[in-house]
């Protein structure tokens, strides 16, 4: 249009009597915000552009104001913070809102809860739409928390003074973990209830509180009184859960969340943010808009996959719940699936109750196990080897066994590639056998004893290339052994890398990085240490040797 | 990219999933076939205004069109509160609306307007009864695939054909009498005939050896094995496609398929576990009736079989039929011949006891196989009993262990002769007797 007047009228100069009036929206800003209903709205208006303005804009907003107005130039690097924890809390929002619209929709009965479900599916406006989002955001919370937590231990952001922050978190896990695990059975299909079953009568099995696990007799536990009955309002998944479990899910968790999600806010900006300095005397950067254009980005990156799943992939709803018909598999969860899996290796007291709660106190116990003051708000993984590479080998195994459990786990529990098909009938497992209890109590003693008392014995520098040579002759020596024995050559592999892991992990890094530890954190560091590499080792008799029990106490309900 | 570039890309990609679900959402299947429907209308009533022969009623058809023009496209549906039936098949089969239209019929060919003349739906109330009591699928879902049902985790697919006679036998104790009814009929009969009730009882009558059958319609699908139930190449059968697991097929393939193969076992233990001690697992017991029985037979007795459950309707939509009159017979043999179909025996040693059924790894006369094995044929073996011994044998009948095996280490034969006594006595016996002497084959004098 330009060019067609541009001979008529080189001088483009306006003529206001001949030309439409033009829309001026400057003009039309002022005449919109220049007024006192405005004004009261928007604090320091007009806005400008200088830092006075930029703070005012995080202190004088009620949602801005937790950040800091001003944040180190390392905390604004995408590849610090991976915007973890940001997205973590915005999928507690988006959840809370889909949540909050599915409620309009959902009874919470044996009669109506998977009607409801079809009704969101094929009646409702949007109402699959909405109950995809719930469902895969509350995938994509639990897996955002998690790597939240291994970023946070990863830049050592949980060392002094943030210690008792890193502990409100693992138990915002936690929450995280039971909140999703609460919603599971909500849909009221097959899935639901018998991953519930499967997650429940783990509780079952808590030493004395639970009617299956060791020493249950003391206290008189039965199954009509025991934690689990408590837990399910009944012996089985019934109504009762149903009810309890919406309730928890809807209303008792998500609030002790939120409050525990304000604790955690509160004590970021009180501890402040953890990012270390750049170069000294750094100049730190204004948080607006700097800072929140970069959440911002990360939240609308969130928000549109999200939306991209549920607008394409439905979330799963198989038969409605049926408490005489079992599938097999049952699998809980895919973030219990590595409890599950260890199942296979251990009595549900130990795999259910014991690991989780050694996982969960463990955890909260890093920062004051770990008195490595380096590697505070970067990564580093020089400064900090024995902590990065013991945390990082705790996620590889348990994300090893979710995916174990999720892809490799068929009928019967039996091992099934995720290639195969699980129409196939696949012969019954070996024979399984255990110690003796004397071979047992020596073995656990040896592997106790020695495990906590040669990486502090021994002094001096090992040379871990000797080592591990002479592991290598041992592990080949035992090899030839058990291939005379009639062992099967992928057992004897499995063997000899597993207690290759635990002379690494359990020995070597712990001899070379742990000495110099005063007495109780190391026994408490190194007793954890031993405890995961027990896991293993455990794994590998079992796997390799067809061995039940390391310690088998019938009596006592107590078999290691 | 700048931020303020990557600002602009992410929120406008939220704008465009947000219209996505917008557009999915408004295009959901029902609409398409409801509005088409609602057109296909509009133009009938016109046809029909332009038609009329007197102004009253061009103004009224005009209204008609005025108002068919205005109507929303909505979800309908029929709920059928006393049977927990809430039906959305009339979403896109308006024809069916028992409501809207009470003749039940439009001149439409095409499915799914396609309305014809049915009888039956004349005959039954559908405001009552909805779609899926008789009909089956999933009566809440509203996209062709999910409502006609043949998808995984639903356990009802539709009923389609002569199968949906099974929702006769349902509600219809009369159902042998029934006008359209004919082929759960048929099934009926051919369960009497073959003798099914020497293994299978129905709801607690009937034998022991198997499985009672009174609720075989509601047997789930994941206790089932679909490992051999498709197509087979020579002795190995595949398992069927997914959508296809229903408790239909899986009673059907009983009849079409030799049931050494649809449930091969075990025999030679292979699913042992490496150095442990197993019983080797048989095939299934039930003889193969598959060459015997035309597809026609077989559809009969899973229209039968599939009337079979027990979510039972309430008792006032159940019709009940008159007590069948007992049957007179004229002398013994006569009434030996109806205990012995009474009973079920041609299960096991044919009809009229002409020839054994298989049973695995059994001994039986000339055999190379273990599927050779058979069950007695009465024919053959009655004439070496006396009569003592003979009622001692239908009494006490043969325990499992007691079947003689044809391989040792084999597996147990899976059939086995019940033990008769609480169930067969008195005049039965006795005549059981007879007729089965008078069938025997003349033994020799020695």
């Amino acid at each position: 249009m330009a060019d067609n007047n541009a001979p008529a009228a080189p001088n483009p100069a306006p003529q206001p009597a001949a030309a439409a009036p033009k829309l001026d929206m400057d003009a039309l800003l002022k005449e919109a915000t220049n007024n006192q209903v405005w004004k009261s709205m928007f604090r320091n208006w007009p806005w400008q552009d200088n830092a006075r303005h930029r703070a005012r804009h995080i202190v004088d907003n009620l949602w801005l104001h937790l950040h800091p107005t001003k944040v180190r130039p390392r905390a604004l690097e995408t590849t610090f913070t991976w915007g973890l924890g940001g997205l973590s809390f915005l999928l507690y929002l988006l959840l809370t809102v889909t949540g909050v619209l599915l409620m309009f929709y959902y009874r919470p009965t044996v009669e109506l809860a998977y009607q409801d479900m079809k009704d969101l599916e094929f009646a409702v406006s949007f109402g699959i739409f909405l109950r995809n989002a719930h469902r895969w955001g509350a995938h994509g919370m639990v897996t955002i928390v998690i790597l939240h937590m291994i970023r946070v231990f990863l830049t050592g952001s949980y060392k002094k003074p943030r210690e008792f922050n890193w502990g409100v978190g693992v138990i915002l896990l936690t929450l995280t973990l039971f909140l999703s695990f609460t919603g599971y059975l909500l849909p009221w299909d097959q899935l639901a209830i018998w991953a519930v079953t499967v997650g429940t009568n783990m509780a079952a099995a808590t030493p004395l509180l639970g009617n299956e696990g060791p020493f249950a007799n003391l206290l008189g536990m039965t199954i009509s009184n025991d934690v689990r009955f408590v837990l399910l309002g009944g012996t089985t998944v019934g109504a009762n859960t149903l009810l309890r479990f919406y309730v928890m899910h809807c209303v008792l968790v998500p609030l002790v969340t939120g409050a525990l999600i304000m604790l955690h806010f509160w004590r970021v900006r009180k501890d402040t943010f953890s990012a270390a300095p750049r170069e000294p005397n750094e100049e730190k950067l204004d948080v607006w808009p700097h800072l929140v254009v970069r959440e911002y980005i990360a939240a609308a990156i969130c928000i549109a996959f999200i939306f991209f799943v549920s607008v394409y992939f439905n979330a799963p709803l198989e038969e409605v719940a049926n408490p005489n018909v079992t599938p097999n598999p049952s699998k809980a969860p895919w973030y219990f699936l590595g409890l599950q899996e260890l199942l296979v290796y251990f009595d549900p007291w130990i795999a259910g109750v014991l690991l989780p709660g050694l996982i969960i106190k463990g955890l909260c116990a890093i920062p004051y196990l770990d008195t490595n003051p380096k590697g505070v708000g970067e990564y580093n993984w020089k400064d900090r080897p024995f902590a990065n590479a013991v945390f990082m080998f705790g996620i590889a195994m348990w994300f090893i066994l979710i995916a174990i459990g999720v892809y490799c786990r068929g009928p019967n529990y039996f091992w099934y590639w995720p290639w195969e098909s699980w129409l196939i009938h696949k012969p019954a497992p070996p024979a399984t056998w255990s110690f003796p209890i004397w071979a047992g109590l020596v073995s656990l003693a040896a592997y106790g004893g020695l495990g906590m008392a040669l990486p502090r014995v021994l002094k001096g520098d090992i040379d871990w290339k000797k080592a591990n040579w002479g592991f290598a002759v041992f592990a080949l020596a035992l090899g030839a052994f058990m291939g005379f024995k009639g062992i099967e050559t992928w057992r004897i592999i499995v063997v000899d890398i597993l207690l290759w892991l635990t002379f690494v992990f359990g020995f070597l890094y712990p001899q070379r990085h742990l000495k110099e530890l005063d007495f109780t954190r190391y026994s408490v560091t190194q007793s954890l240490n031993l405890m995961m590499m027990g896991v293993l080792l455990k794994m590998g008799v079992r796997l390799g040797l067809d061995v039940k029990y390391i310690l088998e106490l019938p009596q006592f309900n107590l078999n290691i | 990219m700048t931020k303020r570039q990557l600002f602009y890309v992410f929120n406008f990609l939220i704008l465009a999933l947000f219209i996505a679900a917008v557009v999915v959402d408004n295009n959901r299947e029902w609409k398409g076939y409801q509005a088409e429907f609602n057109r296909l209308e509009v133009i009938r009533l016109k046809e029909a205004m332009n038609k009329a022969p007197d102004e009253a009623e061009k103004s009224a058809l005009a209204v008609a069109v005025k108002l068919k023009k205005r109507e929303p496209v909505a979800i309908k549906q029929i709920l059928a509160n006393d049977l927990g039936r809430a039906d959305r098949c009339i979403t896109c089969h308006p024809g069916f609306d028992p409501l809207a239209n009470p003749t039940l019929t439009t001149p439409y060919e095409k499915a799914p307007y396609k309305t014809p003349e049915v009888a039956e739906h004349k005959s039954h109330n559908l405001t009552k009864l909805a779609c899926t009591s008789c009909h089956m699928g999933q009566g809440l879902a509203t996209t062709v695939e999910d409502a006609h049902g043949e998808v995984p985790h639903w356990e009802e697919p539709m009923l389609k054909g002569v199968y949906i006679q099974a929702s006769c036998v349902r509600c219809h104790g009369d159902f042998k009498t029934l006008k359209g009814a004919e082929t759960a009929k048929r099934g009926k009969e051919l369960v009497d005939r073959l003798g099914c009730v020497g293994c299978h009882s129905f709801n607690g009558v009937g034998g022991e050896i198997s499985v009672d059958l009174g609720d075989i319609a509601d047997k789930p699908v994941s206790r089932i094995d679909w490992s051999h139930t498709g197509e087979c190449k020579g002795a190995e059968c595949g398992p069927l496609p997914r959508h296809q697991w229903n408790v239909k097929n899986w009673i059907e393939a009983h009849f079409t398929k030799d049931t050494l193969l649809l449930v091969p076992g075990d025999p030679e233990g292979h699913q042992c576990a490496p150095g442990a001690h197993c019983e080797p697992v048989p095939p299934s017991g039930m003889p193969p009736f598959s060459a015997e029985l035309s597809k026609e037979d077989a559809a009969a007795i899973t229209t039968y079989l599939m009337g079979q459950t027990s979510n039972k309707v309430p008792s006032n939509y159940y019709v009940y039929s008159a007590k069948e009159p007992e049957p007179k017979f004229a002398n013994a043999v006569e009434h030996g011949k109806f205990v012995f179909s009474k009973y079920g025996c041609a299960g096991c040693h044919g009809e009229g006891g002409k020839e054994g059924r298989r049973n695995y790894n059994a001994k039986a006369n000339d055999q190379t196989k273990m599927e050779e094995g058979r069950e007695p044929t009465l024919v053959k073996v009655v004439g070496n009993f006396t009569r003592d011994e003979l009622r001692d044998k239908i009494k006490k009948g043969v325990p499992a262990s007691a079947v003689a095996k044809f391989k040792e280490d084999g597996p147990t034969p899976p059939l086995y002769m019940p033990k008769w006594e609480e169930k067969i006595k008195g005049a039965e016996l006795e005549d059981l007797m007879t007729y089965l002497f008078s069938i025997a084959e003349k033994q020799e004098a020695w």
